[in-house]
């Protein structure tokens, strides 16, 4: 059985072919202003990859914020499920399953099923997610590709509070004119991010294993300061920022089981 | 023959009518805000001929003194089988004067009081027993009835089968008419008002023992209390000298002609009826104090009284409290705090609307069910008994 | 330096006329479009609305019938009296044949004119009440001859200032502490000058016979209020938006006509109940929403939320002062003299109330114990706290109730949000999620 997911992003459109449960391909394509396009690329892109026609893939979910713009959607499903099930499908034993995303950052408690428990989303506001991290390199000068591995050296002598990108920002300038070491700026900057979503963990409860998805996954710094503020091991699959597009392929998989019976 | 068959023919109309009355109550009172009170009403009510004139049969017209006349519960059906058991009548807990009622029923302080003092053996009528001599047996037997019935029913007698209450509520219906508004105490004052209850019992209690003392233990502490002399005539139930019920079940016989008034009055001595086997002065000041009182605070007698008091000892405290069968009981979580329970109560209870759910029975709860009457939530409050549901508040609001 | 004149101590409303008209005419217009619109959606929902909802829908409409009915009224010398809030004794209202109509606010738009005045921190449904005055936009408030504001809140009470320049405002004050024999006096006093300022104000004294008929009106509000609470206990006969609209109207409408047509609507669905006819599919996941009030018409986005959403939801019961908490508690009277019906009309207005604005011993247990009995009775099986930015008092109350529910095992969502329309997306992502949460449940 061959099943898609597509992860309608807002920074970028993220697709997943599974066949029986084992993926077959991936291929992300940025957003821009027409995610609609974007997302016909890319599912294009991963359908010559994976080496088969639309017409095999048996059923697509779509995911994310931009769902109705999805080139094809049999079925849709929340972000949230669909991390729950992508989650539990990496690793068996994730219980509390952490994705920070551009926009958004979600922590989802889920049972060994993948079904979700609870979850608590960041409050419309990005002091949570990626654009953060964004904003606080422009204003460190740095590129936000590097400034994770900078952070790792540094020992957590300044700190700045993160209720606001704009208070954040602020924060971040006076202390380069303090002249503070860029790299313990760059760790002040991921710890108040780690603290952020750490009072989001709380509105549900953390049970093991912890599992972190999303694009802000991948970046060294911040799964650096969440491992050191949870003091607990957190897993990092490879390709985290696939895991909505995954979830939302193992849904549809699950959709289709349900319709043949 | 006939007789017996005319008399249970009688028995059967009349406890016929009750029932009827119960059923019509039941089902066509669509108020639902009122129907319990009704009923209760109608029992308090039916237990009046059943206490005052004598436990379903007569005699009417006769004189109800001791020099004139049978007892009628002597002629009740079947009383040869209760003859020897309750010679000064069935202890009941409710204030029903022995005397001045007909001679059926007995207030259980005026036999707690009359075996302590006298102690000995006084003989046959008069404050006299048939079945045995000893005090501690005599007193053992009035106990026994007593806690078995507060086991059972518990302040439920005083909510719907003494007659002492229903004065209470007739005093507040009078007021009712009159549209005037009740009155209330503020929470410590009653509070503090429900502990005098035990006062007055102790106090009693003690004067009996003072006054019984040469019996008990043959010596004497005050003059005049042997056999035969003037504390002995007079005082030897010292609580009913002050007990209100007394003048007005002697007032009630006496206007009904049960009861002859010139020997009510022979019966008594002093300037201003200073002491008698019927009525004092004292008491019938008390009386007109407490109806005066009564008027303005609801069941005002009922917070204070000392027979209300020995029932509440007898099924409230611990270890009667775990073998009581009839309770109060709230489901916490309909409760939605409204307050209705707390202020339309007649003795200010505060502990149902107080406590959290489970048993809320209290020793100043007179079980008048008004407060499950009130109550507008469906099945958060009920009257229990055997942890069967009787009563339960019901959404009275559907009713309008 | 001394302030020189009057209108040097208030707050600055002015705001230039014409502005203000276009701004009125602009709102009204978008607002008829909004209630249109959330009528067309309700219908669409649910294809086989009755016919005596149509009642429901004209009164709702906030510059039609309604407003003309009151207008007459009050030329006939009728007084209206507005409210901002539950803790007013409608009963008294009546009792003086004067008008009670809710004024609280319900409008997007004109928040955003409240934030000329105040932080944008405040509570919005303050907020938008100061914009509504600022251009005069809501018919009832314009036609209230009076105010009784209650000081629940910090914004409540700064809001009982601002409007106190532009209409007479009658302060009630309840005391934080429920339960103790000095609130309870204090409340009935702050009743009595209420009583006395009504009597005052309409030149009618409230007698006993008046009162008791007052009292006897709302009892047959409540019964009819009950029997479609009673409905919505089973498999859903009526979607829950159709529901809270009925519910809403009554703060507005005339009361006995309310009560009618609203028996009118409960039998409808008594049948439409044994003949299984069900607004939406039974196993659609029931959710309660708890919290700060949502208010007609603009404020029905998480409704329409929640009953539109990809699984479907329907609200079966609410914890709203603008909702099911209005009708719910009926006054208790005892003895009917005009003590003891002044007495139960406080006290009904005081002890059962669930606003988390008191504080109490016992952690305000009868929100609580509301909540968890009407998880139980109506078989709920989301909850979604809902609060408004701002509100300090629902917020911190939050933790209770979750910990509470927890133990029932419901879930329990927090939601925040404002009186905007551009966080709809967002919301809509959650309230998805939630359903589809709870519908994963619901089959396991």
């Amino acid at each position: 059985m061959i099943t898609a997911g597509i992860d309608m992003g807002v920074q970028n459109v993220k697709v997943v072919i599974l066949k029986d449960g084992e993926i077959l391909a991936r291929s992300l394509a940025p957003s821009g202003f027409e995610p609609g396009k974007a997302a016909e690329k890319a599912f294009k892109e991963a359908l010559k990859k994976a080496k088969i026609s639309s017409d095999e893939v048996e059923h697509v979910t779509a995911t994310g914020v931009g769902v109705e713009m999805a080139p094809r959607a049999d079925s849709k499903v929340s972000m949230i499920a669909a991390d729950a099930k992508a989650g539990v499908y990496l690793y068996s034993s994730a219980r509390t399953v952490i994705d920070v995303g551009a926009e958004e950052a979600r922590v989802i408690k889920c049972d060994e099923k993948g079904n979700v428990l609870d979850f608590a989303v960041n409050e419309r506001c990005a002091a949570g997610s990626g654009a953060f991290i964004e904003a606080m390199a422009r204003a460190l000068e740095v590129k936000v590709e590097d400034m994770g591995a900078l952070s790792l050296n540094a020992n957590g002598t300044v700190s700045i509070s993160a209720t606001c990108v704009i208070f954040g920002e602020s924060d971040v300038v006076s202390l380069i004119h303090k002249q503070e070491p860029k790299h313990e700026i760059a760790r002040a900057i991921y710890d108040a991010l780690a603290e952020r979503i750490i009072s989001m963990i709380h509105r549900v409860g953390l049970n093991s294993d912890v599992v972190l998805v999303g694009g802000v996954a991948k970046d060294v710094g911040f799964a650096a300061a969440l491992k050191r503020k949870l003091e607990t091991e957190v897993l990092i699959p490879e390709n985290p920022e696939f895991t909505g597009a995954l979830g939302a392929a193992l849904y549809a998989m699950e959709k289709v089981g349900e319709m043949q019976k | 023959m006939i007789e017996l068959i005319g008399e249970i023919l009688k028995a059967i109309i009349i406890i016929g009518t009750i029932l009827a009355g119960i059923l019509a109550i039941l089902i066509w009172v669509k108020n639902q805000t009122k129907n319990i009170t009704y009923l209760r009403t109608l029992i308090q009510v039916a237990f009046i001929p059943l206490i005052f004139l004598g436990l379903i049969v007569g005699p009417f017209g006769l004189p109800q003194s001791p020099p004139a006349g049978n007892a009628p519960r002597e002629v009740l059906l079947g009383a040869e089988n209760l003859k020897g058991w309750f010679p000064d009548g069935i202890t009941v807990p409710v204030l029903a004067c022995y005397y001045p009622s007909g001679r059926t029923v007995t207030c259980a302080i005026w036999q707690i009081q009359s075996y302590i003092y006298p102690f000995w053996n006084p003989g046959l009528g008069f404050w006299g027993t048939f079945y045995t001599n000893s005090g501690i047996e005599r007193l053992a037997i009035v106990l026994g009835l007593l806690i078995a019935m507060s086991l059972v029913l518990g302040r439920f007698f005083c909510g719907w089968i003494c007659p002492f209450g229903l004065y209470m509520d007739l005093l507040s219906n009078i007021r009712a008419t009159f549209k005037k508004g009740y009155r209330k105490f503020s929470e410590k004052t009653n509070t503090a008002i429900h502990q005098l209850r035990y006062v007055i019992i102790a106090a009693f209690l003690i004067i009996s023992i003072i006054f019984g003392s040469q019996a008990i233990f043959g010596l004497q502490l005050v003059s005049g209390t042997q056999q035969g002399e003037y504390v002995y005539n007079y005082f030897s139930a010292p609580y009913c000298q002050v007990c209100p019920m007394k003048p007005l079940c002697v007032l009630t016989e006496t206007s009904l002609g049960y009861m002859d008034p010139a020997y009510v009055l022979e019966s008594t001595t002093g300037a201003f009826y200073e002491a008698g086997y019927f009525l004092t002065s004292l008491n019938l000041a008390i009386l007109v104090l407490v109806t005066i009182i009564a008027l303005a605070y609801r069941r005002f007698w009922c917070r204070i009284c000392p027979l209300g008091g020995l029932i509440a000892l007898f099924n409230r405290y611990p270890p009667f409290k775990w073998a009581s069968i009839t309770r109060l009981n709230k489901v916490e979580e309909k409760c939605t705090k409204c307050g209705i329970c707390k202020r339309v109560c007649p003795t200010q209870v505060t502990e149902v609307y107080e406590k959290e759910g489970g048993d809320v029975t209290t020793s100043a709860c007179i079980l008048c069910l008004r407060c499950v009457e009130m109550c507008p939530y469906e099945d958060c409050l009920k009257l229990n008994v055997a942890g069967k549901t009787i009563f339960k508040s019901r959404n009275w609001v559907n009713s309008r | 330096m001394n302030v020189k004149n009057e209108s040097d101590k208030k707050y600055a409303l002015e705001i230039a006329p014409k502005e203000a008209e276009e701004l009125r005419n602009a709102i009204r217009a978008t607002s008829t479009k909004v209630i249109a619109e959330n009528i067309k959606r309700m219908k669409k929902t649910w294809p086989n609305r009755p016919e005596t909802m149509q009642y429901f829908d004209e009164i709702a409409n906030f510059f039609g019938t309604r407003e003309k009915e009151i207008r007459e009224a009050k030329e006939e010398g009728k007084k209206v009296i507005g409210y901002t809030c539950m803790f007013a004794p409608i009963e008294l209202i009546l009792a003086a044949d004067a008008i009670p109509v809710r004024v609280s606010s319900g409008w997007y738009d004109s928040a955003k004119l409240g934030n000329r005045i105040v932080p944008v921190e405040v509570c919005p449904v303050i907020r938008s009440t100061i914009g509504v005055k600022m251009i005069d936009l809501s018919p009832y408030l314009e036609l209230s001859d009076a105010l009784i504001t209650t000081l629940t809140c910090d914004g409540m009470t700064k809001l009982s200032e601002i409007l106190g320049y532009y209409k007479p405002v009658w302060t009630l004050c309840p005391p934080r502490i429920k339960d103790s024999e000095q609130s309870m006096a204090f409340w009935k006093e702050e009743l009595k000058t209420l009583k006395d300022n009504i009597e005052k104000l309409t030149g009618t004294k409230i007698t006993s016979k008046k009162l008791r008929s007052a009292i006897e009106l709302m009892h047959k509000a409540a019964k009819a209020f009950r029997k479609l609470q009673d409905v919505r206990k089973g498999n859903p006969v009526i979607m829950g938006r159709d529901a809270m609209l009925v519910n809403q109207t009554s703060m507005w409408d005339d009361i006995e006509r309310w009560t009618r047509k609203t028996e009118e609507l409960c039998s409808e669905l008594e049948k439409r109940a044994q003949e299984k006819a069900w607004a939406c599919p039974p196993d659609t996941p029931r959710v309660m929403i708890t919290g700060t009030p949502i208010i007609w018409p603009d404020n029905w986005k998480l409704p329409n939320l929640i009953e539109e959403a990809n699984p479907q939801g329907v609200i079966v019961v609410d914890e709203l002062c603008s909702g099911d908490r209005f009708l719910y508690d009926p006054v208790g009277v005892d003895e009917w003299n005009m003590d003891d019906m002044f007495n139960a009309v406080a006290e009904r207005y005081l002890l059962p109330s669930t606003c988390p604005c008191f504080t109490s011993e016992d952690g305000n247990e009868n929100r609580v114990n509301w909540l968890i009995s009407k998880v139980k009775e109506f078989r709920v099986d989301g909850v979604i706290y809902y609060v408004v930015r701002g509100c300090m008092l629902y917020a911190m109350e939050y933790m209770r109730i979750k910990k509470a529910l927890d133990q029932l095992n419901v879930p329990v969502y927090y939601l925040d949000t404002d009186y905007t329309r551009e966080d709809t997306g967002q919301i809509k992502t959650r309230v998805e999620a939630f359903l589809e949460m709870l519908k994963s449940r619901v089959e396991i």
